[in-house]
């Protein structure tokens, strides 16, 4: 299956004199698992905030699901789901009263989001920690709601922004673990992180951005190849290869 | 319309679970009405302190002071002059009578005698009363000796025994001393509490600016505001959410006060309560929308507490709360554009009994067309400093 369920052409955003992003154009299959990968500043984030409908784009167009984020930003958020780098959850607030609220504001009636509720929190692995807060959690714990929260709207189209920063192995496997389950069932994944291992393991294909511009796009192996045996090369060669190696604040 | 319902009651159930919050929400306008009580509970009647400073010590001075004490209301507190002195100069009291040296010798030798008033500026409104206070006694003091006197004199050599002028004399200066006083009440004085309640009400009320303003960064600061708007949640649903959330926290705390003012204090009925209640409401709601509008444009906590700060304090200083406005001229003019005026007239219009909810159809209606002008530019201000983010 390979039709594209995003198709993002010739974006542009700038802020102030600055180009965040700079013609950046891109397609994320149906049950694809794509990584947009990139230094700090390079425009990932803001990439996602205009294809998750929260900045305008400057020039360019989004199409989501067939629909056009411009002409009908409610029609696609019925169709994508967030999971911003930063928490976002109300802390003194249990995990299943928070994954129930932002259920019923993604448009779910009361019965399915407490539904809805208990099922991604058994995907997540806290069903037996449902009732406690949000601000009881470990920092594990958290990233998980975090994740169950962005799929309450079942979405076709999840947005996952760097999603285990600073957990442990056994919480990042598990998330790994549930975004390829999410797969199978017929999700998209647009993927962003710093870690080149998490990308090999995930991505069908990935997008290497840096100063708002898309450099590079393709398979792990096909990114690899460009520099070396794929077998040889790791990916965080290639990235640095890319990006270079001076550091970025 | 559900929406903002669930974002109004998700703030006021996240509100539910810090602690420290409601026991401040409770004990703020609990406090607030203790000092109300403190000043107004024990009534209205008049209660001042003569400072009186005796050189002479005779026995006119001495009546002088025992007259004094029977004035009701009226407290003396004798001194020494070097003590009144260091309180008036240290602006403790405003006023000093003195009793001069040879009052009652004076007096008694048929002398004009005079008694000294030392004060500073004016001598303070307390203090002018009290000086008339002390003027009026001490002329009938000097009236009934200078009447005494002229009993005793013409009749002189006629063999009337002292005691018996005496006896003639006394219930005669009692009853000249007593003027008739005729009372008719021409209508209900407003209960000192009930002047008090439109002020402290509103300036409560203007809590919920801070509410209201902070809501919108509070969401960005926990990075639900960007998951928010990822869903279907439109930015009207958003801010009406916040909206009556703001207004509930603000509506809580003001029935606090107001049943505690009511049922102590026993400030008006219970349709007035109701009514008061309905205008706070349309109070709370106006607060509240300009609120929101320092919350479209917040981007930090900082910038939306600094900017409910200005909005409140200039509102409360230019509405005439702390200096006297007029009726013509700048600071009038200042006034009429603050929230304050109209809230407080609307809500003294009810307090004193005078015309009721009824009678304040002007001042509600600007209230409500502060609500709605807050509510559309508010949005305005939000999308606007989205776009340039």
């Amino acid at each position: 299956m390979t039709e594209e369920f995003l198709v993002a052409k010739d974006l542009r955003k700038r802020f102030g004199d600055v180009p965040a992003v700079d013609g950046v154009s891109f397609t994320i299959r149906r049950q694809e698992i794509f990584g947009l990968l990139g230094p700090n500043g390079a425009g990932k984030t803001t990439i996602i905030r205009m294809l998750s409908t929260t900045l305008e784009p400057d020039a360019g167009g989004i199409e989501i699901g067939g629909r056009s984020v411009a002409e009908d930003s409610v029609g696609v958020r019925a169709l994508i789901g967030v999971c911003p780098q930063e928490l976002a959850l109300y802390p003194e607030l249990s995990a299943r009263d928070n994954l129930v609220f932002f259920g019923r504001m993604a448009g779910l009636g009361s019965r399915q989001a407490k539904e809805a509720a208990a099922e991604n929190l058994e995907l997540v692995g806290l069903l037996d920690r449902a009732k406690d807060a949000v601000r009881k959690f470990s920092g594990g714990m958290k990233r998980r709601v975090n994740l169950a929260a962005a799929l309450m709207s079942r979405p076709h189209l999840l947005f996952l922004d760097e999603p285990t920063v600073g957990i442990d192995p056994q919480s990042r496997n598990h998330i790994f673990e549930t975004i390829l389950r999410l797969r199978s069932e017929g999700m998209s994944v647009l993927y962003t992180t710093h870690y080149m291992e998490e990308a090999d393991r995930l991505c069908s294909r990935i997008g290497v951005i840096d100063h708002g511009r898309l450099i590079s796009l393709g398979t792990p192996a096909e990114l690899k190849s460009a520099i070396g045996p794929p077998d040889e090369v790791t990916l965080e060669q290639v990235f640095l290869n890319l990006t270079g190696r001076n550091l970025r604040d | 319309m559900l929406r903002p319902l669930l974002i109004a009651w998700i703030e006021l159930k996240r509100f539910g679970t810090d602690r420290g919050a409601i026991a401040f929400s409770i004990a703020l306008p609990i406090a607030l009405f203790a000092l109300m009580y403190g000043v107004f509970g024990r009534g209205a009647s008049f209660s001042a302190a003569a400072s009186m400073v005796d050189l002479d010590g005779g026995p006119l001075a001495g009546e002088l002071l025992d007259r004094l004490e029977a004035v009701e209301g009226l407290r003396v507190d004798l001194m020494t002059e070097a003590e009144a002195d260091r309180a008036l100069d240290r602006s403790r009291i405003l006023t000093a009578v003195v009793i001069p040296t040879g009052f009652s010798e004076g007096l008694q030798s048929g002398e004009p005698v005079s008694i000294l008033f030392k004060r500073r500026g004016s001598g303070g409104e307390t203090g002018q009363i009290v000086s008339h206070i002390v003027q009026g006694v001490a002329q009938d003091i000097a009236g009934e000796f200078e009447a005494r006197k002229l009993a005793r004199d013409g009749l002189a050599g006629r063999g009337v025994p002292e005691a018996r002028i005496e006896q003639t004399m006394t219930p005669l200066l009692d009853e000249a001393r007593a003027v008739a006083v005729e009372r008719r009440t021409v209508g209900e004085e407003e209960a000192p509490a009930g002047r008090l309640i439109p002020g402290v009400l509103t300036m409560f009320l203007m809590l919920a600016v801070t509410l209201s303003a902070s809501s919108i960064v509070d969401e960005r600061r926990m990075g639900t505001l960007e998951r928010l708007l990822t869903t279907r949640l439109t930015v009207n649903q958003l801010f009406l959410g916040k909206f009556l959330a703001s207004v509930g926290r603000a509506m809580v705390q003001a029935l606090i006060l107001l049943s505690l003012a009511f049922a102590i204090l026993r400030v008006a009925d219970a349709a007035a309560f109701a009514q008061v209640v309905a205008f706070s409401l349309l109070i709370a709601a106006a607060i509240s929308a300009l609120g929101l509008v320092v919350a479209g444009a917040a981007r930090t906590s900082e910038q939306a507490t600094w900017g409910a700060v200005f909005l409140s304090m200039s509102m409360t200083v230019f509405s005439g709360a702390f200096i006297s406005v007029g009726e013509t001229g700048p600071l009038a003019f200042l006034s009429k554009l603050t929230l304050n005026k109209y809230a407080m007239d609307g809500l003294h219009g009810i307090t004193s009994g005078n015309a009721g909810l009824a009678g304040q159809g002007p001042e509600a209606a600007i209230l409500a067309g502060i609500t709605v002008a807050g509510f559309i530019v508010a949005r305005v201000v939000f999308r606007t400093a989205q776009k340039g983010e």
